[in-house]
């Protein structure tokens, strides 16, 4: 067997964290929007957001840093490389985008067509972003979810190896660079055509950020799983 | 035979703390090796760098033939246990069963069997296993994995010492089925004495003795009579210790003894008697220069 599937089948040997989990949180919270807007009347016809969407988000990218954390010392023990070890967890990280992104998708069209489950409620359609066509509601779930769970696997990683100074060092760099990057957009007077940039964005264009951001994510976990020791 | 570890030149550091100072080992295959030491001395990094869970500062290692780190040809063929193994929120069982796909010569059934010996309770969360529970899960995986090179860090903590006989009994029965080459640190060295074939003392991040078992056992005897006597079966013998109440003397001497000596011992009314494993490694580890004394009697 091919260590990277040895390493994303040892992940779910225990799949409550990440099949169970991120799916009964978003049941619940979808739960407890519906009966709330069941209380609230609708007014004729408004769309009602709600935002609980994005639980799912939060749990994928917690269970990315546990994977890295707290998975790691034993697949390790196991024989993996640190490299398999990251790919392989990689690999299952987007083979769940994957399939939770179609859940979505088609979860967001049966909202679509049961006007929004009866209340008008905007659970799984999310204005701009994920209101378009089934299957790009299908492609920006996938790349957001990938992007959270690859950068949640950073962080554990950097959790492993450095512990909490890292962790907040981590934090503050990411911090910084935004700064930076804020303040020589004022230096060169680019916020115009940043903000003309943003608005002349289209959802698909912004999928496509997300991937490349995505790309830059994993290739910095990539770095920092060869330095981790356990 | 070719060494199953090669280790050369081999220093850990910690900003200026060494962990292992300019180690050089060979271990052969096909043997059970013991490393000893005080805490602290060095014994569960030096694993850890066997495994490829951490890197050498300066030196280099070989486990079969190639460096262990990102490995993994090498690391299929490694199993490490170590006591302070960190799992995730697994039972008992989805550690076995993750275990059993990485081992290319798993054995099920020896893994059911000790899991039984054990009484392993396979539904249980590996976080709430009692520090014994935890060893013998730890002693499971280890042996059913059968790998060529199997390294113990003080697989026991916390077993009994009925659990602890049947992890001796099973290696050495499994040792004699299939050899490998075992590497194993512990503190209670009388008791693995029986097991082992060659013992590595660390001390400090240095190795200050290896030797073989055996020698080691009858190298090294406390002499007692009258101090007269004493002196003169001793000569210029090195000696690591002298006690002396009245005309009585205690001396602890260093080198095999001939059959000779044991024939002037009696002669001389002499007391001979050889020193354990553990009290030869205690004087060791306490006296750096005990250490080179063996090498050069040995």
């Amino acid at each position: 067997m091919n260590t990277w599937i040895k390493v994303a089948r040892y992940h779910l040997v225990q799949p409550v964290l990440y099949v169970a989990l991120p799916w009964s949180i978003l049941a619940f919270t979808f739960l407890v929007n519906l009966t709330i807007l069941g209380f609230i009347p609708a007014t004729d016809g408004q769309a009602r957001y709600v935002g609980a969407l994005s639980s799912i988000y939060v749990v994928v990218c917690t269970a990315g840093a546990v994977m890295t954390f707290r998975s790691l010392p034993f697949g390790l023990a196991l024989g993996a490389s640190r490299r398999s070890f990251y790919i392989g967890t990689a690999l299952l990280a987007l083979a769940t985008a994957v399939l939770y992104g179609l859940a979505l998708a088609v979860l967001s069209v049966v909202e679509g067509s049961t006007g929004g489950w009866g209340v008008s409620m905007h659970f799984f359609r999310v204005p701009y972003l994920l209101d378009g066509p089934w299957y790009l509601t299908w492609l920006t779930s996938l790349v957001g979810l990938a992007l959270l769970h690859v950068y949640g696997m950073w962080y554990g990683l950097i959790y492993r190896r450095w512990s909490i100074v890292g962790l907040v060092a981590f934090i503050c760099a990411q911090i910084i660079a935004l700064l930076g990057g804020a303040l020589l957009a004022t230096w060169a007077g680019a916020w115009d055509s940043i903000g003309r940039f943003f608005t002349n964005l289209t959802a698909s264009g912004l999928t496509g950020l997300l991937a490349a951001l995505t790309a830059v994510l994993f290739a910095g976990g990539l770095v920092t799983v060869r330095r981790v020791t356990v | 035979m070719t060494p199953a570890i090669s280790i050369t030149g081999l220093t850990r550091r910690y900003r200026d703390q060494f962990a292992l100072n300019d180690v050089s080992l060979d271990l052969e295959a096909g043997s059970i090796t013991g490393l000893l030491g005080r805490n602290g001395a060095g014994k569960t990094t030096l694993l850890r760098i066997l495994a490829g869970q951490e890197f050498p500062s300066t030196g280099s290692v070989q486990v079969l033939g190639a460096g262990p780190a990102e490995n993994e040809a090498v690391l299929r063929r490694t199993v490490f246990v170590r006591e302070d193994q960190t799992y995730p929120d697994f039972a008992v069982r989805h550690a076995l069963r993750a275990a059993s796909w990485w081992y290319p010569n798993w054995d099920a059934e020896l893994a059911d069997e000790l899991q039984a010996a054990f009484e392993l309770p396979a539904g249980r969360a590996i976080k709430k296993l009692s520090r014994g529970m935890r060893s013998a899960l730890g002693i499971t995986i280890g042996l059913a994995a059968r790998a060529e090179v199997t390294m113990f860090d003080e697989p026991y903590a916390g077993l009994d010492a009925v659990a602890r006989h049947l992890f001796y009994d099973r290696l050495l029965a499994d040792y004699a089925e299939q050899p490998r080459t075992v590497l194993l640190s512990t503190h209670l060295i009388d008791e693995a004495a029986g097991l082992l074939e060659r013992v590595v003392l660390l001390d400090r991040g240095r190795v200050v003795l290896q030797a073989n078992a055996d020698e080691l056992r009858g190298s090294v005897t406390r002499v007692s009579g009258h101090a007269l006597a004493v002196a003169e079966f001793i000569g210029g013998r090195p000696v690591w210790e002298r006690r002396r109440v009245a005309s009585q003397e205690s001396v602890v001497l260093v080198g095999a003894l001939s059959e000779a000596d044991h024939v002037r011992a009696r002669t001389l009314h002499l007391n001979l008697e050889p020193l354990t494993l553990q009290q030869v490694v205690v004087h060791a580890a306490g006296t750096p220069e005990a250490g080179i004394q063996l090498r050069t009697s040995a």
